[in-house]
């Protein structure tokens, strides 16, 4: 049911083993790691400046580099690095070049590019105002055309772009708990393609509708989305 | 060429530090970084920022019956009136765990954390295994990291699939009945606030 679609996409995909929890662990573990994380602020803003770009980069990612032995951090470095080959700052020949590293090391050389997104796809754009400050809120005339308790499901589509829909959702029934702020589509601010704000639904599911009957006893998920992300469950779906 | 190149020649270029090391020296070079600012950021996220926003936050809602009820309705308008900004906490929601209700958060897609109540995220939460599993058995992976809940307890996961960041509320262990609010928020762990741990009274 849950075939693994994307790299980054692991909400209840099998075979993951312990947590390698340590309640005392340290913000940083190694100096590089700090290094990665204050460098970030100041590549952004040259690179991946739109809402989801640079969740998208690590989306992009050859699963070797996704799931790197250097963890978090390296996966944020190796984003990093896609991004400044892709704007032009920094080719993915460089770094290796001075480091003497076999050509082809960097996760340059094994992303995935930016899927076309056809912009049918996305819901329309509509006109809010734009707010004061940098935000990812805005202001919607329209309410929601869901309401809470409402039964819904989000279908999704086999698009490779930039979606906040996790994969063991998609499909399943489940209930509107809240209704948040309405927020740009990420879907479509990662792709450069407006930003057709959405109402965001809380949905609860019950662990039973999402894993079967052998889910754990009395467990609720629930998954915020986008609005055009969902359906209305009908009686026949 | 510059002088780095001596420097990072010879290292075993697959090295994490190496790596780092060297895109530092190339961005520095081409000037797209400030390495004083670089380290500033560092020393702002790591020193000022960390878990002891939201365990006061935590503390004054066991002591403050209204503030609690004010948290848990519209914590966006309690933050803003405690004056309390920054990253990831555009809007936040907090969960209260009470006698037959635990809730634990995630984020399965990616690792989205309320930096500026929580501090930077610890690593398990960033892992494949905390992101997969726990919204599949968060009962067994509760379990595993030391918490036991009892068969009849619901518990209520929270993905964090929006820029909604969530903070959990977790309930004040008995024996704590004489503390003023800085012991409490000294008793009150990040991991309780992610819903992974319970408080402990001492």
């Amino acid at each position: 049911m849950n075939s693994q679609r994307r790299v980054h996409d692991i909400g209840g995909v099998e075979g993951w083993g312990p947590v390698p929890y340590d309640p005392e662990e340290p913000v940083f573990h190694d100096d590089w790691e700090r290094r990665v994380f204050g460098l970030m602020f100041q590549v952004l803003p040259h690179t991946a400046k739109r809402p989801g770009e640079f969740r998208h980069a690590l989306e992009r990612l050859a699963a070797e580099d996704y799931f790197c032995s250097d963890g978090y951090y390296g996966r944020w470095r190796s984003a990093m690095e896609v991004l400044l080959d892709e704007y032009g700052h920094v080719d993915k020949a460089e770094l290796d070049g001075r480091l003497g590293a076999a050509p082809g090391t960097s996760p340059g050389y094994r992303v995935e590019g930016v899927a076309e997104i056809d912009p049918k796809h996305l819901p329309p754009n509509r006109v809010t105002s734009k707010p004061e400050r940098r935000t990812v809120r805005r202001e919607l005339e329209e309410p929601s055309q869901f309401r809470v308790g409402d039964r819904v499901f989000a279908a999704g589509n086999d698009e490779m772009g930039h979606t906040r829909l996790p994969e063991y959702v998609r499909n399943v029934p489940g209930t509107v708990v809240k209704i948040h702020p309405a927020e740009v589509l990420p879907d479509s601010t990662a792709h450069d393609l407006g930003d057709r704000p959405q109402h965001v639904l809380c949905v609860a599911y019950r662990a039973k509708d999402l894993w079967g009957e052998t889910a754990e006893e009395g467990v609720v998920i629930n998954v915020d989305l986008y609005e055009n992300y969902l359906e209305l469950e009908t009686e026949s779906a | 060429m510059s002088e780095h190149d001596d420097h990072h020649h010879g290292a075993d270029p697959n090295l994490p530090e190496v790596r780092t090391e060297a895109l530092e020296d190339l961005l520095v070079e081409k000037g797209l970084v400030d390495r004083t600012r670089v380290d500033a950021l560092i020393e702002r996220f790591e020193h000022d920022l960390g878990p002891m926003v939201g365990a006061r936050l935590v503390a004054k809602s066991w002591l403050e019956p209204q503030f609690r009820e004010s948290l848990l309705e519209n914590a966006d308008r309690v933050l803003e009136e405690e004056n309390i900004k920054g990253a990831e906490i555009e809007h936040v929601e907090v969960k209260a765990n009470e006698p037959g209700i635990h809730n634990v958060v995630v984020c399965t897609l990616c690792s989205c954390y309320p930096w500026a109540l929580l501090g930077l995220p610890p690593s398990w939460y960033k892992s494949p295994e905390y992101r997969s599993r726990v919204v599949r058995e968060p009962r067994k992976v509760l379990q595993e990291m030391g918490l036991s809940l009892d068969a009849e307890t619901e518990i209520r996961v929270w993905d964090s699939s929006s820029e909604t960041r969530f903070l959990v509320l977790p309930e004040r262990p008995l024996g704590t009945e004489e503390l003023n609010l800085e012991e409490l928020a000294q008793l009150v762990t990040r991991d309780s606030m992610i819903g992974v741990a319970k408080v402990q009274a001492s």
